[in-house]
């Protein structure tokens, strides 16, 4: 029954910044283990739309719900609604103050959703599942880029996300760090959790993704399989912007 | 100068020991005024903000001394006037003063340290579920506290010289007593270079241990 029900439902939602409108209009469904991956040319709005479904920016207008918590209400308690979103930074954003293990356990313990040992516990096996094990006393300035990246991972797993979000996740690496968190991030895929993904890696587009969505200018100009959107554009758009990607 | 030390070490160090509480005590009331209304700054509330800012201009926008006059005169006069009788000792009315004056300064000092934090520490604290309460306590504050302690050990010594104006109130801290000795004695140039050095002693010792401190923060952890 679930299954034909969205996890995400996007209706008809609108951002401005100013007088500057970001977003025009959308409207989204994704369905329980879906991965999404979103691209677009750079100021397309990704990233708005992405921190909107956790309510990091507010819409003006429209209706977003995740997970069953109307993100948009403003009487929802969006600390707990956000419990259940995960999000993955460009920059990482890991917590400077605190060991690597400290990051993946701080939220949950806090949160009393666990108690310490549970929290050290599962922690360790979150590391280990992103090839982390033995880094957990270290430091973030410690590690390199892609390391950084899996612990954030990690760290949003922690709280038994049912969907997550990753704003360019592999942007910031050097190019021999992609393919470490890409391989954890096609893992995660595996493991039916409902993925939207802004990236600008086609690879990973085409190997995981149910669907690939092409945002221009705040609207969705395009969406379909990876096949349909990246290999047979319908808009010429979508053609100029694979054009200077690919 | 051996005679007045001779006969007034004592009184001098009881001074100092005086001028070092009254700084100690407002330092800890200012860092919880700073807190306060830094966190006003940096928040998302208009009112709130206009409230710390108001505080931050009008403790600025006003000498110590005219304030430690107006604390230690014009309130229990003015508490008189309603038909209470309200008295404040020179010290409690010299910390109210300082840490007024200085909790100004902290409140500053506070907000840029906040600031200089990355925002995207927030937003992944509060993109797991924190509250911004939480997300402050347990991510920023602690960051930018670190980054806050060289200003905050020069506020410190600031306000230890700060303590000085409020001689004018009659608490015997360090310059009052120096005054009451010159009094006494009528040899100025001894006594002042005493006292002075006695300033000059404590603010480098203190201002050494900051550096080391900081060097410590600076590489170890915690
Ligand atoms: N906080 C903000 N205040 C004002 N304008 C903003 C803000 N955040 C984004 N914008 C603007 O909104 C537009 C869309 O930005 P957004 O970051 O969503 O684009 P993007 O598709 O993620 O781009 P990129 O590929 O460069 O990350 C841009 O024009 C940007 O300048
Ligand atoms: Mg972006």
């Amino acid at each position: 029954m679930a299954e034909n029900k969205p996890i995400i439902h996007v209706e008809h939602i609108s951002k401005q910044f100013g007088v500057h409108t970001v977003l025009r209009d959308i409207s989204l469904d994704v369905m329980p283990g879906e991965v999404v991956v979103v691209i677009g040319p750079s100021g397309s709005g990704k990233s708005t739309f992405l921190r909107c479904l956790n309510q990091l920016e507010k819409v003006n207008s429209g209706r977003i719900r995740v997970n069953g918590f109307e993100i948009s209400d403003p009487n929802t308690d969006i600390n707990q609604a956000r419990r259940h979103i995960g999000m993955v930074f460009q920059h990482f954003n890991l917590f400077q103050n605190m060991t690597v293990l400290r990051n993946i356990t701080v939220t949950p313990v806090d949160l009393k959703i666990m108690g310490k040992e549970e929290a050290d516990e599962l922690a360790l096996r979150l590391l280990n599942r992103v090839g982390l094990g033995d880094r957990g006393n270290a430091y973030p300035d410690q590690l390199s880029g892609g390391q950084k990246q899996r612990v954030a991972i990690a760290r949003a797993l922690a709280m038994a996300p049912m969907v997550m979000l990753f704003d360019e996740p592999t942007s910031a690496l050097d190019p021999e760090m992609v393919n470490e968190v890409l391989e954890v991030m096609k893992e995660l895929s595996n493991s039916g959790i409902t993925m939207v993904v802004v990236t600008h890696e086609m690879g990973f587009a085409r190997e995981v993704a149910d669907r690939v969505i092409f945002m221009d200018d705040g609207i969705i100009l395009e969406q379909g399989t990876a096949e349909e959107v990246l290999d047979h554009p319908k808009s010429s758009r979508t053609r100029d912007f694979l054009g200077k990607v690919l | 100068m051996i005679s007045i030390i001779q006969t007034y070490y004592k009184m001098l160090l009881m001074a100092m020991g005086n001028t070092l509480l009254l700084t100690l005590l407002s330092l800890i009331m200012a860092m919880v005024i700073g807190l306060i209304f830094a966190l006003c700054n940096v928040g998302h509330s208009r009112f709130f903000r206009m409230i710390g800012t108001v505080y931050v201009d009008a403790i600025r926008g006003v000498p110590l001394i005219v304030l430690a006059f107006f604390i230690y005169f014009g309130i229990p006069q003015g508490i008189k006037m309603l038909g209470y009788e309200f008295r404040l000792t020179p010290l409690q009315a010299g910390i109210v003063a300082l840490a007024m004056n200085c909790g100004a300064y902290m409140a500053e000092i506070f907000r840029a340290g906040i600031e200089s934090i990355d925002h995207g520490q927030m937003e992944a604290a509060r993109s797991l579920g924190m509250s911004y309460a939480r997300a402050m306590y347990r991510v920023v504050l602690p960051q930018a506290f670190r980054v806050m302690i060289p200003s905050i050990i020069n506020q410190f010594i600031i306000t230890l010289k700060d303590t000085s104006i409020l001689s004018v109130i009659g608490f015997p801290e360090l310059t009052n007593t120096g005054r009451t000795i010159t009094g006494n004695t009528f040899r100025s140039l001894e006594t002042w270079t005493i006292v002075g050095f006695m300033y000059l002693v404590v603010i480098i010792l203190l201002s050494k241990s900051a550096k080391v401190l900081e060097r410590r923060l600076k590489h170890g952890r915690k």
